[in-house]
């Protein structure tokens, strides 16, 4: 059977679909992670952080998936909010001391584990 | 259960509600819509561990705190309340979908806290309003479908100009009614005595209930629901 260019192209297209389709989900299930890590950078509001994650991961976080974690985040201790001066408009996360050691920890934490699952894999 | 949270409550409800049914509280504004719901959820939360998710469309946090305050209602740890302040403020109502997204909430409190059994969304005429009218029959069905899957006793509240007429409801929400397992109706009657808040069970599936209208009232307290009223 003779395979066209076309083909292999097609199969290639769905590799890598299907390998963002992967991505997609593990950055979704797992978005603390992904929130907590952008603002280990800079404070951002809700909208900042849906648009940052977006051109970083290529993934768009919802608004009702990412609100609901940063109210329970700043509930929790993890995140300091206050609205920027002047701009009442957007609210400002930032990390506190216990956010930020939690946030380091869960990174390496997660990472460890997306090493692990792919030596799982390999076997 | 939630026949027990607030007094005089068992005076009308016989049996307790189903878990996971889908409660419409309907009344004109100022009825004790808020009141009720919140406080019924506030002290279920706090004499079981379990959680409470009060979604807010009508006031924000602080605004519905200082209201439920002045009915002598106070917040509870493991009752979250959510609303949509910031998002609204960030984002143009165009690029939210209200219905979805409030689904999206739900799943998230669900995702964070495994024994979230209570929801409320104040109100749904707000939800309605801001959202995309299409194909609005659909999703309020699939809206109910997805607090049923989720298994949440849920209350949604519905403000109605006081336009039920002997029984039929305003043709607008006849959906709702159809699709709901309860409807608790609040309002005000002017009698001899002046003028008196009411509570009446007009249905509840799989539930003893009383049918009349009984006088509601803020105590110190708390709500508190006497005898019939005639
Ligand atoms: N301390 C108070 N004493 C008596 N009535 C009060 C008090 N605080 C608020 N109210 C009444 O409660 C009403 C608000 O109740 P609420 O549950 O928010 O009504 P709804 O949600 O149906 O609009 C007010 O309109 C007012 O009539
Ligand atoms: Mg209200």
């Amino acid at each position: 059977m003779n395979t066209s260019i076309q083909d292999i192209a097609d199969l290639s297209e769905f590799q890598e679909d299907n390998c963002k389709k992967f991505v997609d989900r593990i950055i979704k299930t797992n978005r603390e992670v992904f929130m907590m890590s952008s603002l280990i950078e800079k404070q951002m509001c809700g909208y900042d952080l849906i648009k940052e994650i977006f051109s970083k991961c290529d993934v768009f976080l919802s608004q009702g998936t990412v609100y609901p974690v940063l109210y329970t985040l700043e509930g929790e201790g993890l995140l300091h909010a206050e609205y920027s001066k002047g701009d009442m408009r957007s609210k400002n996360y930032s990390l506190t001391l216990k956010g930020r050691k939690i946030a380091e920890k869960d990174i390496d934490d997660f990472s460890r584990a997306l090493e692990q699952v792919s030596l799982l894999l390999k076997r | 259960m939630l026949k027990n949270t607030i007094s005089g409550l068992d005076k009308i409800l016989f049996d307790d509600i189903p878990k996971g049914s889908v409660i419409l509280v309907t009344g004109a504004e100022g009825t004790l819509k808020s009141g009720l719901v919140f406080s019924m959820m506030a002290n279920y939360i706090s004499a079981n561990d379990e959680h409470g998710l009060y979604v807010t469309l009508e006031q924000n946090i602080e605004s519905h705190l200082r209201n439920m305050n002045s009915l002598g209602i106070r917040e509870e740890r493991g009752l979250h309340i959510f609303d949509y302040r910031d998002m609204r403020l960030e984002w143009m109502d165009s690029e939210l979908d209200l219905i979805k997204t409030t689904e999206e909430v739900i799943d998230s409190y669900k995702e964070k806290y495994d024994n979230l059994t209570l929801f409320a969304l104040d109100s749904l005429n707000a939800l309605y309003s801001i959202s995309d009218q299409e194909n609005m029959r659909s999703k309020i069905y699939n809206f109910f479908s997805h607090l049923r899957d989720e298994e949440l006793t849920s209350f949604l509240i519905m403000e109605s100009a006081q336009s039920r007429i002997s029984g039929q409801f305003s043709s607008s929400h006849q959906v709702e009614h159809f699709l709901a397992d309860g409807t608790i109706e609040l309002g005000m009657i002017e009698g001899s005595g002046g003028v008196k808040r009411y509570i009446q069970i007009l249905k509840m599936r799989a539930t003893k209930h009383a049918m009349e209208k009984h006088q509601i009232i803020i105590s110190d307290k708390g709500l508190n629901i006497l005898g019939p009223i005639y």
